[in-house]
């Protein structure tokens, strides 16, 4: 029950944090761009872009759309692009550390009770017997880099359950996608938009949920570069005002689903412009709805969360030892938890 | 013909120049600068240190690996995958090589297919090789061999093609055997041309080393490289390029004393 209060606490905390912002006036039409994967987790963006969120604050705002979320954090540090939302791995905290990044908002977070990332197995290794995360010692556990936020999911759930997992980087989602098929690697962990329709397929299992092992945690964060978080903060708060609008209607839609069936529907219609644009609306419908996990209200960074986060990479030696939490956030623009 | 002036104006020697000399030092000085450069100006602030790591930081990165025995721990698992790989590529590449040299059938088949794998981009087939040969050792002695195949193939049939026709003419009017032709006159005369070929090749393996390790690998110079990038932590970057340098400078080096030792009978 705490979490219920919790969230309604922090939906309101999220509210009054935008509000002030809201009745600044509207920058004159400044230009932005956004960097954005084709994920339902960047939802807020598109849906603040489509609905006129980011017009009503003035902000004029270009889609930047990348494959992974490392480089969008170098676009950032390069200027190429000025806010983003993606995972906190080591290179966003290695480009904050020199000065070019800020984390100003959270965005997607694991909570117990909406389906959130999924641990998944080879079949292979299932019909092995392998058919609880605890079973995975020794394992093959895929990841992109060292450093990404799989490595962290895959540490967190070794360490809970005690045991060690072999890390295969694999550099990029697609690549750990075929290995896990073919049964090179034995385990990986993914969102939930990917994970079902893969589970479905029958070539891989889910067995666990990465919310057990890892609960509130910060997925993705909102960063900007760290001129823009410093000297522009009407815009860099404009941003996330509007980001926050989108999110709130995302959650309505989607995760909470109190806004009703239309709603949902015509939120998954908006979505499906961005995410899964290749597939007919009907096949993408699923893997949008399934993919839903919330999207912090008034984009509330989760500090506890992020410093676990930080002082993980710290423990495993991916970062330098003296970078701080007050090197990586700005907590000036946002609530934390 | 006798022109009195003639023998009076003297001509100036005009010969010489043109020929490269030893001159010792002074790539080392131009390196040292360059160096020198990067490092003033990341401390006095006009390189930022988004742009490059300081010399002296990458230098102690290097010292890190070197004291955790990390880079062992990288280095061994490089340069067996490197000696493997390129040893399976070279020998097979200059055995096949030959045999095209040699026999007009087999290089009217194999010639079309080798220029059509030359060109392929290894790194394309690394998923491939994956499930062909597994994810571990594997896939990466294959990519590997086969990056350096091909060029040990162009080169090696070039060679026999160059080997002096007069040389092989002579060796028949002398009554040697077809065996004996090619041991005592084609493959020595071919070995220069095999063994420049052999520094491309060798280069390309380490190239290929970086690509060969993106899948899979947990230890490596090539891992780490990777994963520095992707940890934006330039000076590991760098301490994993200057690795890779010295890896090329080392091959190089090697087949310079293998060409002064096999090819002394040159004059």
């Amino acid at each position: 029950m705490t979490h219920l209060t919790r969230r309604g606490a922090m939906a309101l905390l999220g509210g009054a944090a935008a509000l002030p912002v809201l009745g600044t006036p509207a920058l004159a039409n400044t230009k932005v761009t956004v960097g954005a994967l084709a994920f339902t987790s960047h939802a807020a963006s598109f849906v603040a872009y489509e609905r006129g969120y980011f017009a009503e604050a003035g902000l004029e705002v270009d889609f930047k759309f990348f494959q992974a979320a490392q480089p969008m954090a170098v676009a950032i540090a390069s200027g190429d692009a000025d806010f983003g939302v993606t995972a906190i791995s080591g290179g966003l905290i290695s480009l904050a550390e020199k000065g070019a990044t800020k984390v100003i908002g959270g965005a997607l977070s694991e909570e117990k009770g909406i389906d959130g990332q999924k641990i998944l197995v080879s079949d292979a290794a299932y019909q092995a017997g392998i058919t609880t995360p605890k079973l995975l010692d020794g394992k093959k556990f895929g990841i992109t880099q060292s450093g990404s936020s799989f490595h962290y999911m895959g540490a967190k759930m070794a360490a809970a359950e005690g045991i060690d997992l072999n890390y295969i980087p694999l550099q990029k989602v697609p690549a750990v996608i075929g290995a896990l098929k073919s049964g090179q690697i034995d385990a990986w962990a993914i969102v939930p938009h990917i994970a079902k329709p893969l589970a479905g397929s029958g070539a891989v299992h889910i067995i666990g949920d990465v919310a057990d092992y890892i609960p509130d945690y910060q997925v993705t964060s909102v960063f900007t570069s760290a001129n823009n978080a410093a000297n522009e903060r009407a815009k860099s708060a404009a941003f996330l005002a509007a980001f926050a609008k989108g999110a709130a209607d995302f959650n309505a839609a989607l995760v909470d689903k109190t806004a009703g069936d239309d709603a949902a529907e015509e939120m998954v219609k908006l979505v499906h412009k961005y995410v899964y644009a290749d597939r007919p609306y009907d096949k993408a419908k699923p893997g949008i709805v399934n993919g839903a996990m919330r999207i912090n209200a008034g984009a509330a960074l989760n500090t506890t969360s992020v410093k676990d986060q930080l002082d993980w990479f710290i423990a495993e030696g991916l970062i330098k030892g003296h970078i701080t939490m007050e090197t990586l956030v700005d907590p000036s623009y946002v609530e934390t938890m | 013909m006798s022109d009195p002036n003639a023998a009076t104006t003297p001509v100036p020697f005009r010969g010489g120049g043109f020929k490269p000399e030893r001159i010792r030092f002074v790539g080392l000085a131009v390196f040292l600068a360059l160096v020198a450069i990067a490092e003033w100006g990341t401390r006095a602030g006009w390189i930022s240190n988004l742009t490059l790591p300081r010399p002296s930081d990458v230098l102690s990165t290097f010292r890190d690996l070197y004291d955790t025995g990390l880079l062992w721990k990288h280095l061994i698992p490089s340069l067996t995958r490197l000696a493997v790989g390129s040893v399976l590529g070279v020998t097979i590449g200059i055995g096949v090589g030959v045999i095209i040299g040699l026999f007009s059938m087999v290089r009217a088949g194999l010639v079309p297919l080798v220029a059509a794998l030359f060109p392929i981009p290894k790194i394309a087939l690394l998923p491939l090789f994956v499930i062909w040969f597994g994810i571990d050792e594997g896939s990466k002695y294959a990519l590997i061999a086969l990056g350096t195949f091909t060029p040990t193939v162009v080169a090696t049939y070039g060679a026999v093609d160059n080997v002096d026709r007069t040389l092989i003419r002579m060796g028949q009017s002398f009554g040697l055997s077809w065996w004996s032709i090619v041991r005592k006159i084609v493959l020595p005369g071919a070995l220069p041309g095999i063994l420049s070929g052999l520094r491309i090749s060798l280069a390309i393996g380490i190239i290929l080393l970086v690509a060969a390790e993106m899948l899979g690998a947990q230890y490596g110079i090539g891992a780490y490289i990777l994963e520095a990038g992707s940890l934006y932590d330039l000076e590991r970057l760098f301490a994993g390029v200057v690795i890779l340098s010295a890896l090329g400078v080392l091959t190089s080096a090697v087949i310079g004393w293998v060409e002064k030792r096999m090819l002394a009978w040159r004059i």
